[in-house]
This record gives C-alpha cells, sequence and structure tokens, in this order.
C-alpha cells in the first residue's frame, strides 16, 4: 500500500474535523448550559412563596432560625416578609435593602441587595466577573457553584451553592469562618399581576 | 546730535548720557541674570498680594489642603449604553499610561478600591462610639426600645450578625452616621447611580504635577482616541489637570490666532507708513530696554514677582509705544531740520502725566498693585530714555511717503467743527450720571477662571452627582489641646445639627462626627454597659440563643480602648477625612477644618457665620467669596487711586495749559467715560482687569491729549497718535476676543477706549497752532465754533 500523501492526510484530518463539528453542533444546541439555566429561570417573570432560613454560627455552635414568605419580580426587587421569630419586611433592590421602617440598613447593603437579586435572577454574566461558576446536572436538577475570584471577596465568601430544577430551591452561603447562610424556597408559584 | 557736522557742547553731554544709560542697562541685565540663576521667583498664588499682616497662614494651609485632592487627582464618570465594555477599553487605555509613567494609578475595578471590612479594623473601638439617636434611646429606658430592630437585623438575610461581638449592630449603627461614598460597585466597576443613571467611575493619580505638558498631552490623546471608538460613550471630566490642560491649549490656540493677526497688523501698518523694516526693529528696542530696567529693578526691589505683574505690568509698558511712535513720525518728515528739543516738553510731560499714576498707585497698602505699578513706572522710564538717548542715532531711511501720507491723512481728518467745552461737559456729566446709576461691578473667581464653560459644567456636574465638594466653605476650629478640640469640634457639630434640624440646606463633614472625645467615649462605654443588661438578655432569649452568650459579650466591654485621632486616620475611612486635620499650628494648637457643602446664598452664608461666632475658636472661611473680597479691594483700591491721579495730573496740566487743559484731559478722562457709559448701558460689570486696561486707555489718551494741543497743526503728530492707537489697539483690543476672562475684558476696555481716544482727538484740537518751541505760556486759544450740531465731516472710510 502507497505511503499516504501529504494532501491525503490533510484531507483526512479534515474530514475528521467537520464531522467533529457536526456532531458537536446539535448537541451544542441541547446541552443544558448556563445560559439555557438562565432562559428557563427567566422563564418565570415574578414569583412567590414561602422560605425557611437558617443561619449557622459555628463559633457559637448554635444558629439562628427564622421563616417567612417571599415575593420576587425579576430586575426590580426581592421582598423578603419575615414572620417568625419576628415580624419584618425587607425589601431588596438593586439600589439598597429597605426594612420595614424604611431605613437604609445596613450601609453597604446594596452590594449585598445585588448579589442576592444576580443569584435569583441567574444573572451569570454579571457574576462572572466576581466568580468561577460551574453548573452540574441537567435542566430538571441543576446545581450551581460559585467560588469568589478575588482574594478580597474570598475572605467574606467560601461558596455559594444554589441548585433547583423550574425554580431555585436552595441556596447555601458560606463564610470562610465556617457559618452558613441556608435558605430553602418552596410553595413557589409564578405570580400574575402586581407583587405584594 | 543727529545731524552731523554740527556738534554743540550739549550734544556731547547728551551722547555721554546715551553712554552712561547703556552701561545702566548691562548692569541690570547682569544683575537680573544673576537672580535670575535658580530661575525666576515668582507668585501664582492669587493671595500673594494681600497685605502680609492679614494673610492668616493657617487659613492658607487649611485652603492648600483641602484643595489637594483636586490637584493631585482626577476623576472620569462614563455614561453608555455598553457602559462594561467602554469603561473596559478606558481602563485599559489609561492603565497604558500608567506603564509609561504618565499616572501614578488608574482605579476603576471594582476591587481597586475595596478597602478592608470597615468590621475589622473597627471592631475595638465600638463600644465607645454611638451616635446621638442612640445616647438618646439608652438614656431614655435603658436601651429596651433597641431590642426589637436588633432582633429584626439578626434575622435578615443581607446581615452578617456576630452574636458575641455585637448583638445589637452598634458598629452598623454608627457607620451609617459616617461620611458613605456614593462610589460603590455594579459589573465589576466603580459605579456611581445617580439620577436613574449608571455612571462607572474611573479615578486617576497623578505621577507628576497637573501642569505637566507631556502627561496633559498623553491624557487628552487618549481621551480624544477613546471617544473616537466609542462616540455614544458620555465623559464628565473633573480635576484641575483638565482646567490645566485646556488653559494650555486654549493659550496656544489664541497665540496663534489673535496673538498672530495683531502681530500681523501692527506689521503690516508700521511696513505701510514707514516702508522700512529699521523702523519696526527701532519699535522693538525701547520695548524691550523697558521691560529689562523693569525686571531687573522690580525683582531687586521685591525679591519675587507674582505672574499677574508680569502680565499686566508688561502690557502698561506698552504705553511706551506711544514715545517711539511720535519721535519716528516727527523724524520721518522733518528728516533733516528734526529736532528732538522740540519734542522734549512733550515727551517729558507724557512720561510725567503715565508715571504720577503708577506711583500713585505704589502708595497703595496692596503689595500686588504696589508691584504692578513699579514694574510699569520702571518699564515706562526704561522706555522712554531708551527713546530719548538712543533712538535718534539710529539712522531712518525716511521715506516720501510717509510725509505725503501724514499730509493726507491730516487733510482727510480735519473736522469743519469743534467740540465746544460747554458742550464736552455738559456731555461729561450725562455719562457720568449714567456710569453712577447703572454701573455694575463683579468681582467673582470666575474672572480668574479661564476654563471653557464646557469644562465648568462637566466639573460643576461631577461634584452634584458625587455630592462630593472641593471644600470652598469650612469652619477653621482651633484648640489648645487635641482632647478641647474634639470637645470643641463636637459643640460646633451640635451647632449644626440643631440648624439642620432647623431647616439650614446644609451637610457637614467633621472629625467630631467620627471622634468623640475621651470623656465622651466613657460615657457611651458607661451607656452601652446599660444596653448590656436586661435588653441584651431579653434580645438573646427572643432570638433563641444560648444564654450564656451575654456573658461573652460582656467580656468585651472590658478592655475595650478609646479611639484617638491618630487611631481614627489611619483607618482606611479616617483617610478620607485626613485632609480635615491641621494639626499643630505654629502658635502651637492645633486646628482642624470642618467643610460644609449643600446650598449656597447670602442668608446660608449668614447663618454660618453666626454658627462660628457663637463658638470660641471657630471662624467661618468661605474660599470663594475671600477671593471675591479680595479681587473686590484691589478694584476699589485702583480705582481711588486712578481717580487720585487723574486729579494730579489735570492739576500739573492746568498749570501748564491753562484754559487749553481741557482739550488734552478729552481724550483720556473722555475715552474711559465713554468705556464706562457703554459698560453700564451694555451691562458689563466693573472688575479690576477692565480697570487695568483703563489705566492703559488713560496712559494713552493722555500722551494723545499732550501731542495733539502742542502740535495741533503738525499732521505727523496726528499720524502718531493715529498710529500708536492704532498699534495698541491691535496689541490689547484683540484681546477682548480672548476666552480668558481677564484677557477678555482688558482687551475690550482697550478696544473701546482706544477707539474712542482717537475719534476725540480731532475734534478737541486746537484751531491755533500752539507751536511746541514757544514753550509753556502759550495764549489761551480763542473757543472754537459756535454751533453745537452740525454734521461733521467724519473720518474716512477708506
Amino acid at each position: 500500500m502507497p505511503q499516504p500523501t501529504l494532501a491525503h492526510r490533510a484531507r483526512r484530518v479534515l474530514s475528521l474535523l467537520l464531522a467533529c463539528l457536526c456532531l458537536a453542533a446539535p448537541l451544542g444546541a441541547y446541552a443544558f448550559d448556563l445560559a439555557s439555566l438562565q432562559q428557563r429561570l427567566a422563564a418565570t417573570p415574578s414569583l412567590a412563596g414561602k422560605f425557611t432560613q437558617q443561619r449557622r454560627l459555628a463559633d457559637l455552635g448554635t444558629s439562628l432560625d427564622s421563616s417567612g414568605r417571599f415575593s420576587f419580580v425579576r430586575g426590580q426587587r426581592v421582598v423578603w416578609q419575615l414572620e417568625r421569630p419576628v415580624e419584618e419586611r425587607i425589601e431588596l433592590t438593586p439600589e439598597a435593602i429597605v426594612n420595614g421602617s424604611g431605613d437604609r440598613t445596613p450601609p453597604g447593603g446594596e452590594q449585598v441587595a445585588r448579589l442576592f437579586l444576580q443569584l435569583l435572577e441567574g444573572d451569570w454574566q454579571a457574576l462572572a466577573s466576581r466568580f468561577e461558576i460551574a453548573l452540574a446536572g441537567d435542566a430538571e436538577a441543576w446545581q450551581v457553584t460559585l467560588t469568589p475570584k478575588a482574594a478580597a471577596l474570598r475572605e467574606r465568601i467560601a461558596s455559594i451553592a444554589l441548585d433547583g430544577g423550574r425554580y431555585i430551591d436552595h441556596l447555601t452561603l458560606r463564610t470562610p469562618g465556617g457559618d452558613t447562610l441556608a435558605v430553602r424556597l418552596y410553595d413557589q408559584h409564578p405570580l400574575t399581576g402586581e407583587a405584594p | 546730535m543727529n545731524s552731523p557736522g554740527e556738534r554743540p557742547p550739549q550734544a556731547t553731554a547728551w551722547r555721554w548720557l546715551g553712554w552712561l544709560w547703556l552701561g545702566v542697562l548691562t548692569l541690570c541685565a547682569v544683575w537680573l541674570g544673576w537672580m535670575l540663576r535658580h530661575g525666576l521667583p515668582a507668585d501664582t498664588d492669587l493671595t500673594a498680594l494681600l497685605p502680609a499682616d492679614r494673610q492668616v497662614p493657617l487659613v492658607e494651609a487649611a485652603d492648600r489642603q483641602l484643595g489637594e485632592g483636586f490637584e493631585d487627582r482626577f476623576l472620569i464618570l462614563l455614561r453608555a449604553d455598553d457602559r462594561v465594555a467602554a469603561t473596559q477599553a478606558l481602563g485599559d487605555a489609561l492603565e497604558t499610561l500608567v506603564d509609561d509613567g504618565q499616572l501614578a494609578r488608574v482605579d476603576w475595578r471594582e476591587l481597586d478600591l475595596a478597602d478592608a471590612d470597615p468590621h475589622d479594623w473597627m471592631g475595638p473601638w465600638r463600644y465607645r462610639l454611638l451616635t446621638p439617636t442612640w445616647q438618646q434611646a439608652i438614656e431614655r429606658d435603658g436601651g429596651e426600645s433597641l431590642v426589637e430592630p436588633a432582633l429584626r437585623r439578626l434575622f435578615s438575610p443581607a446581615a452578617r450578625p456576630d452574636p458575641v461581638a455585637d448583638p445589637f449592630g452598634l458598629l452598623d449603627a454608627w457607620l451609617a452616621r459616617q461620611p458613605q461614598s456614593p462610589i460603590d460597585a455594579a459589573d465589576g466597576l466603580l459605579t456611581l447611580d445617580a439620577q436613574g443613571q449608571h455612571y462607572s467611575v474611573l479615578i486617576g493619580r497623578l505621577a507628576g504635577s497637573p501642569y505637566a505638558l507631556p502627561m496633559q498631552q498623553a491624557l487628552h490623546a487618549t481621551l480624544e482616541h477613546f471617544q473616537q471608538a466609542h462616540p455614544e460613550a458620555h465623559l464628565l471630566r473633573s480635576g484641575l489637570m483638565f482646567h490645566a490642560a485646556a488653559g494650555a491649549r486654549q493659550a496656544r490656540h489664541e497665540m496663534s490666532t489673535i496673538g498672530a493677526a495683531s502681530l500681523l497688523g501692527v506689521l503690516l501698518i508700521i511696513g505701510f507708513v514707514f516702508r522700512s523694516p529699521r523702523v519696526l526693529a527701532q519699535l522693538l528696542v525701547p520695548l524691550v530696554t523697558g521691560s529689562l530696567f523693569a525686571l531687573a529693578l522690580t525683582l531687586g526691589l521685591f525679591g519675587r514677582l507674582h505672574l499677574l505683574t508680569l502680565a499686566f505690568g508688561a502690557s502698561l509698558i506698552g504705553i511706551a509705544i506711544d514715545y517711539v511712535l511720535h519721535l519716528q513720525c516727527d523724524r520721518a518728515i522733518h528728516g533733516r531740520a528734526f529736532r528732538l528739543r522740540r519734542l522734549l516738553p512733550s515727551l517729558i510731560l507724557g512720561l510725567i502725566s503715565s508715571v504720577i499714576a503708577y506711583v500713585a498707585q505704589a502708595l497703595t497698602p496692596m503689595p500686588g498693585l504696589r508691584q504692578m505699578a513699579a514694574f510699569a513706572a520702571f518699564g515706562l522710564i526704561g522706555a522712554w530714555l531708551t527713546v530719548v538717548l538712543w533712538l535718534p542715532r539710529f539712522k531712518l531711511h525716511a521715506s516720501p511717503f510717509t510725509a505725503r501720507l501724514a499730509e493726507r491723512w491730516w487733510r482727510l481728518c480735519q473736522p469743519r467743527r469743534r467740540l465746544p467745552p460747554w458742550l464736552a461737559l455738559g456731555l461729561a456729566l450725562g455719562l457720568i450720571v449714567l456710569c453712577t446709576l447703572r454701573l455694575t461691578s463683579d468681582d467673582s473667581l470666575a474672572l480668574l477662571n479661564p476654563s471653557p464653560a464646557e469644562l465648568m459644567h462637566d466639573e460643576a456636574q461631577v461634584q452634584q452627582l458625587l455630592e462630593r465638594d472641593t471644600g470652598s466653605r469650612y469652619f477653621l476650629v482651633r484648640a489648645d489641646d487635641t482632647q478641647a478640640l474634639l470637645t470643641r469640634l463636637a459643640a460646633l457639630d451640635q451647632r449644626l445639627d440643631r440648624a439642620i434640624t432647623a431647616g439650614l440646606a446644609i451637610d457637614y463633614q467633621s472629625l467630631g462626627r467620627s471622634v468623640p472625645s475621651a470623656a465622651e467615649q466613657d460615657a457611651n462605654l458607661a451607656r452601652v454597659r446599660t444596653l448590656y443588661g436586661a435588653p441584651l438578655e431579653s434580645l438573646i432569649q427572643r432570638a433563641g440563643l444560648p444564654a450564656d452568650l451575654a456573658q461573652a459579650a460582656r467580656a468585651r466591654l472590658d478592655d475595650a480602648p478609646r479611639l484617638t485621632l491618630t487611631d481614627w486616620l489611619a483607618t482606611p475611612l479616617g483617610q478620607l477625612q485626613q485632609r480635615l486635620w491641621l494639626g499643630q499650628t505654629e502658635s502651637g494648637e492645633v486646628a482642624a477644618s470642618v467643610v460644609v457643602s449643600g446650598a449656597r446664598s447670602a442668608a446660608i452664608a449668614d447663618q454660618l457665620k453666626a454658627i462660628a461666632d457663637a463658638q470660641p475658636g471657630a471662624i467661618y472661611v468661605d474660599r470663594v467669596a475671600r477671593i471675591g473680597s479680595l479681587l473686590g479691594e484691589l478694584r476699589r483700591h485702583t480705582a481711588g487711586w486712578i481717580a487720585a491721579a487723574m486729579a494730579l495730573m489735570t492739576l500739573a496740566l492746568i498749570w501748564r495749559y491753562r484754559g487749553r487743559a481741557w482739550r488734552v484731559v478729552a481724550p483720556p478722562f473722555g475715552a474711559t467715560l465713554i468705556v464706562l457709559a457703554v459698560f453700564a448701558l451694555t451691562g458689563v460689570p466693573l472688575n479690576i482687569f477692565n480697570q487695568l486696561g483703563l489705566l492703559l486707555v488713560l496712559g494713552i489718551g493722555l500722551d494723545a491729549g499732550i501731542f495733539n494741543v502742542e502740535y495741533a497743526r503738525q499732521p505727523s503728530a496726528w499720524l502718531a497718535i493715529t498710529l500708536s492707537t492704532l498699534t495698541s489697539l491691535l496689541a490689547f483690543g484683540m484681546l477682548a476676543f480672548s476666552a480668558t476672562p481677564a484677557l477678555h475684558y482688558l482687551g475690550l476696555t482697550c478696544l473701546i477706549g482706544l477707539a474712542s481716544v482717537w475719534l476725540l482727538v480731532p475734534w478737541v484740537r486746537p484751531r491755533e497752532p500752539a507751536s511746541a518751541s514757544k514753550a509753556p505760556k502759550a495764549p489761551k486759544a480763542p473757543k472754537a465754533p459756535k454751533a453745537p450740531k452740525a454734521h461733521f465731516e467724519e473720518k474716512s472710510h477708506a
């Protein structure tokens, strides 16, 4: 058998490449990636539901537990209606965190509020500037893990984990000190009309 | 002396004087060279013009310190649809300037300004820092009312509760009252949200002076390039550097337009009249020697020179061009028949009258004016001596054209009627009334500000968006030691807080808000101990936290340190306030400033002044008003002394000219009145700069008046007057088109004033020749025509 010429070999490589591309294209279209997750979350522009929040304080070996209702309007605000152990309405907008008495608190809270909104919206483009983002699972059961890129942010946040299906079901934030904030969202349903 | 062959003894003496003068000039040049061996010791600070005893060194120090942030950095706000990409592009472009060493650094990414969390470094001090609201709450009910908010805070998703270190959130409450930067982070960029817009913030720190030309050009090129690539991006710029760069660009631009046009105009006119390039050179020699003489003597006398002195003094020496032109016109027309002696009396009178004005000015208590007057007077004397001693020695190739031109021009400009004195007086009175009724004055700082309106608009918008100020209004507080100062600051803050609650629309920044006095800090700790009693237990119980937590929390109070001023100024937040701390003064006291921002009005200024008066050790300073009042003082002083000089000159002229004196003073005084009347009618306010212009008009007008009367029948005098007003008009009047307010006003005054001088001269020319060789006591000229109204043959429109 004659040795394949250079031209021959180049053609073989090329066709192989083409084959790969042809295979990859439909795969890419159907694979569950961050963009499709964002699309899926965006399908519900506003929703309401209940939450439980557990803040575990590692140093004290104890936790602060609370529960209540929430509503969320994409791109605008989250209202966190605390019912137990104390009544409080906390509204997070991209501009500020406003409590029930209308005070902006805590100072610098708008950054926290913005992060919270971006997480609930699955705004990965905005988050990608500060976090490494990893996605696992499929459309019905997905998990996203975010790790801070910069050292300054790593001092405050060790990691953030989200999981869910049609909606976000759990949000867990870990600090380097070992504290965790675990939020469970349940009884979620899309809102029609205005949020509370 | 000028006609070869005949050489009387006087001529020899004259010749010797000439050589002596040359020797003096050489000495001056050497002396000046020696004084300038380390560069020109020039002042640029306007306050250097103030009398020394009135300068408060501490106010100067505060001014400097508060202005620093504006000088050594710049700030750009960027707004664009694709904000992130545009900011990235601009930020990267600016970073290359840092790599080139033009800038020290650029902050624009989210983390560029990320200071460590205040919770980390404010920790140990928090128990001694309480806001007034919390102090009152604890004093009212022991702090029970603070439990409910603390509970809510513990369960907020956004809070970072620390039930042991700070269960009530003392620090957050205290931090909320500290000055907050409106700049925060979004999309990974430093961002300012204001008026519904997102602006990216880019902060540059300069590696050197804001006046460094290479840096200005590099930054300008970078921004231009960026705007071309991103035409949709909108930039707002702030910082002294941009103003300095705009000033330099404008000066270059005006030099190549206005400067070139006036130079070309002067060259064309002189070239046309004298048909000889030599005359041009000879025109410059007296000006150069005059400036040399003035520079050497003024520097020798004062030790330093203010830049304003240099700029305006040099313009005033321009009057010396009169002497040159009168001499040269006479020589060109009379040729060999020229005799200096015939011209000398008028030249001397012209010099004396101008110098009187400056000597009067030199007697004022304002060092700035004194310097300027000395410079102008020395310059005029120097130029005059050169004209008289040296100019006749230079050869003049008189073209017969000059004489023909003078003759024709003379005939063309003969008015058939002349202005009767009573009409002149009536008109003058009318104009005076108009001026007193309508003339306004303006001493605002804007006069000294050459920045283009667009940049000023940017600056104002940036200040407004950032809720920042350049520290132009402040209280200066002094005390014997730091504790006493903190107590005074706290007292002043309290007065201000009360006034603000009562509706005073200002805000303020004070060290007193951040660092309470030691006594106050001890009292705060006692209050916190009260709060950590029953209220703490109730909080822990309601939050469902373990009961032993209370003990751990209380233990933290035991070794809570006091926050000292030094501690505070070293923290990231305190560093922002370092500009407020003035430290030890020369008299051994300590001082700090309290910067006021917010609304401005006369009523607010009065209220702030009253607050300062009520507070021992405090004074209120408004930099803008201070510079304004300084400019106003300069203006009033000049005006007063100009008036005094005018009166003195009039007396001297009456002594020499008797009844014809009014003809001499009519052009300068008339022109002054016309300028003022035009200003009054058009609403141009009077300021220090158009008054300096009036000095120029007066000087040139007076020379014109003297020569007009002395040589009423000589075409050469009229040609010289025409040339001198025309060239001065070109040299100074053209400045009216400058965008720099100071130059614009000087130019505008010269433009109107010199044109008026030139128009007035033929009307007041005596019909009778008053031959100059026949000197002082010429008979009274019969007063001219009776018909007040008639159409005069006006000037040509050739």
